[in-house]
């Protein structure tokens, strides 16, 4: 049912440092083996070796440059994936009942028996996080790696979405935000954690953790202390003692 | 968004479609005398283009032989809303044909079927412009203008419709609902063309306070679903000569081709109907989606 669920027991979702992440497309790359071979699977990869390769990947890693006056640039990796909207305008819009958002857990899925392929929810979607399935018909989308998490035949640290098992900068947190004890709570609420969109009105799970600040009052501390250890340098260098 | 053929003659022709059943039946409500061959003419032609118009619609699907599923959401969805008002409004267009050409009679079932063929359209017209005016991530569809065009685009293209098959009774009706429908289209022009931009990438990043961003490395060294669905670019050149050729086709000439009182009905609707696709191929084009963000578009 495409209805929305008024209240869901847990909020899985994920949350992204945009500190730590170094773009190294490991979680996406990890996404699309596991998810290829799971309960979605195939993922459609079209051409992979040819000239104008295409496919579905449920997770994409884009990079911007940030210009901020007086500030030096910084670029900053952004992995961008299903957020599990807790008003999902990607669910209420189907007409099958195909989309859908569990009560349980709040997860956002897309049943590809039911699904038409009207692609509806893609437009409706303000983050690009679904993917047409050319080949299938279907629209594809992250599971959160539904048929990982649960699995209670692997070891209970390794049942977190795999793009979180597999970061190797430690950038990605997996847990449930509707408990304020979880990790991703705590997190979130330490680091003035960020909503994709938030003019969309979509109440994303996901959260992202915004780059660090720069600090003027640092900088200048440490600009200080560079002078000060290239006077005693220098003065050692002329070898004068005087002060 | 890319403008694919089959959504541009599914709202087009079931439009028309619509539009020609609503001028019928307020036709028969207002007295007017209509021969049984206008009335049956008229109705199958309705019957006809809402019908392509459906068909053409399906031809978007994935799974179209899962359509049926499509009828199961009304709760939420405005697709589904509009495949069921679809259904649901052949009701009177085949009764009122079915009952003249079998000349069964039931004159006085004619008149509450005939309100039935005013309000099945109009709530029809309306679910279909809501699949577009619902979302939120097109800024150019989420408004009111939308709404109003869908209803005005569908009387004034019926309309043209209307005289072909049924006589140029109204015809200054007609022309009066062509110019109206021109100063609709006018107005949702200069809406959406003032309203560009009011979303910016920093937004869609969650970050405003970080100065201005552009993209770095691409996310993906080929285009994916999203920028072959969403990420139609139209030029200036090429906007102009679609919106005069919408203009001109879709309003002014078979606007004036009514006034002049012009012999060939016919060719007045063929006009039209090319003008309401050429307005409707726009409405796709000119559209941004607010995921262009993420990729080549610094403000939507």
């Amino acid at each position: 049912m495409t209805c929305l669920p008024e209240k869901t027991d847990k909020k899985l979702g994920l949350l992204i440092d945009l500190n730590i992440c170094v773009g190294c497309h490991a979680c996406a790359v990890s996404c699309k083996e596991w998810n290829t071979s799971g309960i979605t699977g195939p993922m459609e990869d079209l051409k992979p070796y040819g000239d104008d390769p295409s496919g579905v990947w449920y997770n994409r890693i884009h990079s911007y440059e940030f210009k901020k006056e007086d500030e030096v640039d910084r670029t900053v990796y952004f992995p961008k994936s299903c957020l599990h909207c807790e008003d999902a305008p990607c669910v209420t819009v189907c007409p099958t009942g195909a989309s859908l958002k569990r009560s349980e857990d709040g997860i956002v899925l897309v049943n590809p028996d039911v699904c038409i392929g009207c692609k509806l929810c893609s437009w409706a979607c303000p983050y690009g996080a679904r993917e047409y399935d050319t080949s299938a018909g279907v629209m594809q989308k992250c599971t959160l790696c539904v048929d990982k998490i649960y699995d209670e035949s692997i070891e209970e640290e390794r049942r977190v979405p795999t793009c979180v098992s597999t970061c190797p900068a430690g950038a990605r947190h997996f847990g449930d935000f509707a408990d304020p004890q979880s990790n991703v709570s705590k997190l979130a609420a330490e680091n003035d954690a960020r909503d994709l969109f938030p003019e969309m009105e979509t109440k994303p799970v996901n959260q992202y953790l915004p780059p660090q600040k720069r600090v003027k009052e640092a900088d200048k501390k440490l600009e200080q202390k560079v002078s000060t250890v290239k006077d005693a340098l220098l003065k050692w260098a002329s070898l004068d003692f005087s002060g | 968004m890319h403008p694919a053929l089959s959504v541009i003659i599914f709202t087009t022709f079931s439009g028309m479609g619509y539009g020609l059943f609503i001028w019928l039946c307020g036709s028969l409500l207002m007295g007017d005398k209509i021969d049984d061959q206008s009335i049956i003419m008229a109705t199958t032609l309705s019957t006809i283009l809402v019908s392509i118009g459906l068909i053409a619609s399906t031809l978007h699907l994935g799974h179209p032989e899962r359509a049926w599923r499509a009828f199961s959401q009304w709760r939420t969805s405005w697709l589904s809303r509009e495949g069921i008002m679809a259904i649901l409004t052949f009701g009177p267009m085949v009764f009122i044909g079915g009952v003249t050409y079998l000349e069964l009679g039931f004159e006085n079932l004619i008149a509450p079927m005939a309100v039935l063929g005013i309000l099945g359209p109009i709530v029809t017209i309306f679910t279909t412009s809501m699949i577009y005016a619902s979302l939120k991530a097109i800024p150019a569809w989420h408004n009111v203008w939308v709404k109003i065009g869908y209803q005005v685009y569908a009387l004034s293209s019926g309309g043209v419709a209307y005289i072909m098959v049924a006589g140029w009774l109204h015809y200054m009706m007609v022309t009066a609902i062509l110019v109206a429908a021109l100063v609709v289209k006018i107005i949702t022009w200069i809406y959406i063309d003032k309203h560009r931009g009011q979303y910016k990438r920093e937004d869609a990043l969650g970050l405003p306070d970080f100065g201005k961003a552009k993209p770095f490395e691409p996310a993906h060294s080929q285009k994916n679903y999203l920028q072959r669905e969403m990420g139609y670019n139209l030029s200036p050149k090429k906007r102009a000569l679609m919106r005069w050729l919408a203009l001109g086709c879709g309003f002014v000439i078979p606007a004036i081709l009514l006034y002049i009182g012009f012999p060939v009905a016919l060719f007045i609707a063929l006009i039209c109907l090319g003008g309401m696709m050429a307005e409707r191929w726009l409405f796709f084009a000119e559209a941004e989606h607010v995921v262009r963000l993420y990729y080549d578009k610094d403000t939507v």
